[in-house]
């Protein structure tokens, strides 16, 4: 099914982000002209403010462009309403976050299904509870989030991004709460997600190592590619 | 370190940002309309004394025998009382060989204290108010006086042995003492003349009433100055106590006031302690730093407390304006309705609505906030770490403790408040618990549901202790204006149900029997509906199972001013209208010397049933047997009788009749002829008194009806603060949810199903508190027959459905749209 979209699966043009502030127009993206294949690793990298954020938020359709256009999947994010993009987030967009983002209220298998159940798909229950074997916390199905350590509850995001088997998976800074013994292991475990689902990898980090593990690296400086 | 400037600016700038609104706006609808409510039902309450005291002309009179003491005189005025005084005695006037029992009482000048009498020189059209009685040498008669007695304007009628002018024909005197079936025809002259009569010697019946009027804090200190002081034969009457039929319906007003100044604070306090959980929770962080950076625990709670001092004093100082401008516009409403003259508003009241803020305030924001100075400096690394809650007991303790107090000072009795707050709690207990089930009930069945419903429910489930919180909240909100609407509608109802449009405006007396089938001909030709004839015969009760009353009944009791007096005994075969059997049976046929008594009377001089009661009627004794005791409504303007015997009981002694009828003002005119007919019946209108009691019912239902709106308003604001404090958590939940794929139509029908089914829940719950404590309330508060009030179980759980659904969607739309990027930027 990937073959559909020629090999390429985000595409953007002239892409720019700015916004009004007290003292002029600051402008946070620049001409970003990006191309990234099916199937790809690529890792974003630069210094804390110079835009990485704000483009992969571009790029999964959470915020729109001030200028500049965004093909995903074939379809132009830019010309879409707010549900479209949410419609397209739930069918090829998984996404993980430094801070987690877990929904509090609900158990670990709860926050599993809710992509499934979003899809309204019957089998919800059965796939979040094999993603949660997969990530090794089949005993902690019903903790909610509080009761879990932090890499317990990153394993419990990437389960939920995963769950979807989306075609691009969403990664700022994912180890960046977390030790770095259990980040790596939260790397290795994205990483065989990765390649077992065969998903897009678009991952945002500090690390240099981590980059490296990546097939491509673009370094972004002040809202331009450096 | 404790910089008042920090404390300012942080204040400022959370005004500013809009942190505080809903705070605010909560605390200043109650400081609003409990001050509205203080300041009005004060003011009112004062009107309507004033007005109520028109019927003793003063607000305080004691009775006497024989002349008070000089000394008690002097110390009233050293109280600042404003006094008279009037001697009522009967006499035998004799003019052109007529001869007339009348009720002649002396005046002195500055009477009446309280209202007015009224006066004519040639018929009923023209009456003058006069603030005063008689000068010396003259005299005013009732015109029944000048026709009996074949007099004219400008004769002489001797009262004793001292010869006075009639010069105006009196209408209307307020302060007519002694029940109203012995009246016999009045003249009024002046006290200096009083001696000259040669009437008043020893052991001559005279009654000496002294009147003061002043301020209430004055009159109660003299009241308890000279109670202890009086002997037997001697009575102090106070307008609460003296006319039963007014002092209830006073009373009730005013028990409802309080008891929706109560509500409304509840209400708010609700909305404050919520609005407060939620700044407490948007401040935990800013929180964390400052004791990261080296601020005590002490520091930050003084930094708050004293935040919220300042909040308090100015929100507070505000709503006293409003409260005052409030209660300003309702007279001014009103103005139509109430007397020319007003009571102040008692600045009292206001000082009064600026302390009752605070106390709120206080009492309800500080639990909550008080978890802030537990808050862990470590939060700066781990976010998630919560504060441990407040103890349990303080947070909750504090604001019921404040409710108590607030209970307390409405019923002044403690049995009472204790008992409704155990019920309170056991009730919140076990509602919370049945909610807790529900809840848990609701888990099992989600699978099965759709998505809309699940995530809907799931809501709930996800935090079930702030949702039953929450619930509880909104049922309490919703039990206060269930009750607040109910108990008014009920007051009203059963006011006009007592006096209905035609009610009867005239007592007809001293019917002879052998004119009884020519009247009730005469008054079926003129079309004069009445009530029923009931024979009447003059008796006093000495004897309660042989024990003289006097040992029986204590002191300023009702019982005690029914035994001093002759009582109006009556029989009939069937119980009269408005009257209840509430213990016994009545006659059964054939039945001899029963005797039903009156419940209060009853009560007060603990007659019981089978009991023997020896009255003595024109010096023969009469024995009765205790049948029944009856509860009758003293509102009604019908004929009312402590003492009601079997048929044929009173059968051998002297008796009269006595009826009651409608007469409307255009057939006022059949008066004359029966007057003419019947010169020996007396006909009294009571017309006056029925007018003067809807115009304070009146007031008191428009009054009734604001405080309700404050009811009302109050409801909304913890509507808002509920919804309001669930914002936070929604908006990034849903920007969770957004980033996963959730669109705005799936958040809007959640939102709409999570709230409606919150809406609902507390409705019921609702329903089944309000009927719990309407019971109770009308058994012991206000004295309301109770019967349930089918619409409320059907309009709570509707209303709380829809009320809550479409605030909540209304409250949390801007949720749906927030955008998913703010997960990223971690808000
Ligand atoms: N809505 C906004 N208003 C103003 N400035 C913004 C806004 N969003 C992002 N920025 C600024 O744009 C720059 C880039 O932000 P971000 O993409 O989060 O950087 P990074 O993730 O690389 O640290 C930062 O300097 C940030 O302050
Ligand atoms: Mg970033």
């Amino acid at each position: 099914m990937q073959s559909q979209y020629s090999g390429t699966i985000i595409l953007t043009e002239n892409l720019g982000k700015s916004v009004k502030t007290s003292s002029g127009t600051l402008h946070i993206l620049l001409e970003i002209d990006l191309q990234i294949y099916v199937g790809e690793s690529i890792a974003i990298v630069g210094e804390s403010g110079s835009g990485k954020s704000t483009l992969i938020s571009l790029l999964a359709g959470l915020d729109t462009p001030t200028t500049g256009s965004i093909m995903l999947a074939g379809k132009s994010l830019t010309k879409m309403d707010e549900d479209g993009r949410a419609a397209i987030r739930n069918q090829y967009i998984g996404f993980v976050f430094q801070s987690f983002q877990l929904l509090q209220g609900l158990t670990a298998l709860e926050n599993v299904m809710l992509p499934l159940e979003l899809r309204n798909d019957k089998n919800a229950r059965n796939a979040a509870t094999a993603l949660l074997e997969r990530v090794g916390l089949s005993e902690r199905l019903t903790h909610t989030p509080k009761q879990l350590s932090g890499g317990e509850q990153q394993r419990v995001a990437l389960a939920r991004a995963f769950v979807t088997k989306p075609a691009i998976l969403f990664a700022d800074e994912p180890t960046g709460n977390l030790d770095s013994k259990t980040g790596a292991t939260i790397v290795d475990l994205l990483f065989e997600l990765n390649t077992e689902n065969r998903t897009t990898l678009i991952l945002v980090t500090h690390d240099q190592s981590l980059a490296m593990r990546c097939q491509r690296t673009i370094k972004l400086s002040a809202g331009k590619f450096a | 370190m404790k910089p008042l400037t920090l404390v300012v600016r942080m204040l400022w700038r959370d005004t500013r940002s809009g942190e505080l609104t809903i705070l605010v706006l909560a605390l200043l609808i109650a400081v609003t309309s409990s001050t509205a409510i203080t300041l009005f039902s004060n003011r009112m309450e004062r009107t309507m004394t004033e007005q109520t005291a028109e019927f003793l002309a003063a607000d305080l009179v004691i009775t006497s025998h024989a002349p008070v003491p000089d000394t008690w005189l002097e110390k009233a005025g050293q109280f600042g009382l404003a006094q008279s005084q009037t001697a009522e005695f009967s006499s035998v006037l004799i003019e052109h060989d007529e001869m007339l029992l009348a009720g002649v009482k002396a005046a002195s000048t500055h009477y009446p204290l309280r209202g007015y009498l009224k006066t004519t020189t040639s018929d009923y059209s023209a009456e003058a108010i006069e603030h005063q009685g008689p000068e010396s040498g003259k005299a005013w008669v009732e015109k029944r006086v000048l026709t009996a007695l074949k007099l004219n304007l400008g004769d002489v009628v001797t009262v004793g042995e001292k010869k006075l002018t009639v010069t105006k024909i009196m209408t209307y005197e307020p302060d007519k003492q002694g029940d109203i079936y012995s009246f016999s025809p009045r003249l009024m002259m002046n006290k200096q003349d009083l001696q000259e009569t040669g009437i008043v010697q020893p052991g001559s019946h005279v009654h000496y009433f002294y009147q003061f009027s002043g301020e209430p804090s004055q009159l109660s200190e003299f009241k308890s100055w000279v109670k202890p002081q009086l002997n037997l034969a001697q009575r102090i009457m106070d307008i609460h106590e003296d006319r039963p039929e007014l002092g209830s319906a006073l009373n009730r007003a005013e028990r409802y006031l309080g008891l929706s100044s109560i509500l409304v604070i509840i209400i708010s306090g609700v909305a404050i302690a919520m609005a407060t959980r939620r700044y407490t929770e948007r401040h935990l962080d800013a929180t964390a730093i400052l004791r990261c950076l080296g601020s005590k625990q002490s520091d930050v709670l003084w930094l708050f407390v004293s935040q919220f001092v300042i909040l308090g004093l100015v929100v507070s100082a505000l709503g006293c304006l409003l409260g005052w401008f409030g209660q300003e516009m309702l007279f001014r409403l009103l103005k139509d309705l109430l007397p020319q003259t007003v009571a102040k508003p008692s600045l009292l009241a206001v000082f009064l609505g600026l302390i009752s803020g605070m106390i709120v305030l206080l009492g309800f924001a500080l639990p909550p906030l008080l978890r802030l100075k537990d808050v862990s400096p470590s939060r700066v690394l781990r976010r998630d770490l919560e504060p441990l809650p407040t103890s349990a007991w303080l947070v909750y303790g504090l604001s019921a403790g404040l409710v108590t107090v607030l209970i307390w000072r409405y019923t002044q009795d403690l049995t009472m408040t204790a008992t409704i707050f155990c019920f309170g709690l056991i009730a919140l207990l076990f509602l919370g618990f049945l909610v807790y089930l529900l809840l848990m009930l609701a888990r099992r069945f989600l699978p099965a549901m759709g998505l809309n419903w699940r995530f809907g429910l799931q809501g709930l489930l996800k935090n079930s202790r702030a949702t039953i919180s929450q619930i509880l909240a909104f049922t309490i909100t919703l039990v206060a204006m269930a009750l607040s609407f109910t108990v008014r509608n009920d007051l009203i109802e059963n006011w006009h149900k007592q006096l209905p449009d035609h009610a009867a405006n005239h007592f007809a007396l001293n019917i002879f029997a052998e004119q009884l089938p020519k009247l009730q001909k005469d008054f079926t030709e003129q079309g004069i509906e009445g009530s029923q004839f009931y024979p009447v015969v003059r008796g006093r009760l000495t004897e309660i199972n042989g024990v003289p009353v006097q040992k029986v009944v204590s002191k300023d009791s009702q019982g005690e001013s029914a035994t001093h007096r002759e009582l109006s005994l009556t029989s009939t075969e069937n119980l009269p209208e408005e009257n209840k059997i509430t213990a016994g049976t009545w006659w059964s046929p054939g039945q001899k010397n029963g005797v039903s008594v009156e419940q209060k009377l009853a009560e007060s001089l603990r007659i019981n049933l089978g009991d023997n009661l020896l009255f003595v009627v024109g010096g023969q004794p009469l024995t009765a047997t205790v049948n029944s005791i009856r509860a009758l409504h003293w509102e009604t303007m019908k004929p009312n009788f402590y003492m009601i015997f079997s048929p044929g009981t009173l059968e051998s002694y002297p008796k009269t009749f006595l009826t009651s009828f409608y007469l409307p003002d255009n057939k006022k005119t059949a008066l004359n002829k029966l007057v003419k007919n019947y010169p020996a019946m007396t006909i009294l209108e009571v017309g006056l008194l029925l007018k003067q009691f809807k115009t304070i019912i009146t007031q008191l239902t428009e009054a009734i009806n604001y405080l309700l709106y404050f009811a009302l308003m109050a409801g909304f604001t913890v509507l808002f603060a509920a919804i309001y404090s669930t914002l936070d958590n929604r908006l990034y939940e849903s920007a969770i949810l957004r980033t996963l794929g959730a669109n705005r139509s799936l958040l809007r029908r959640t939102h709409i199903i999570e709230f409606t089914l919150i809406g609902l829940i507390s409705g019921v719950l609702a329903v089944i508190l309000s009927e719990t404590l309407l019971f109770a309330l009308y058994a012991k508060a206000i004295q309301i027959d109770y019967r349930p009030t089918w619409y409320l179980w059907a309009a709570l759980p509707i209303i709380g459905a829809f009320a809550v659904g479409s605030a909540g969607y209304w409250g949390v739309r801007r949720v749906a749209k927030t955008p998913p990027l703010t997960v990223l930027r971690n808000l």
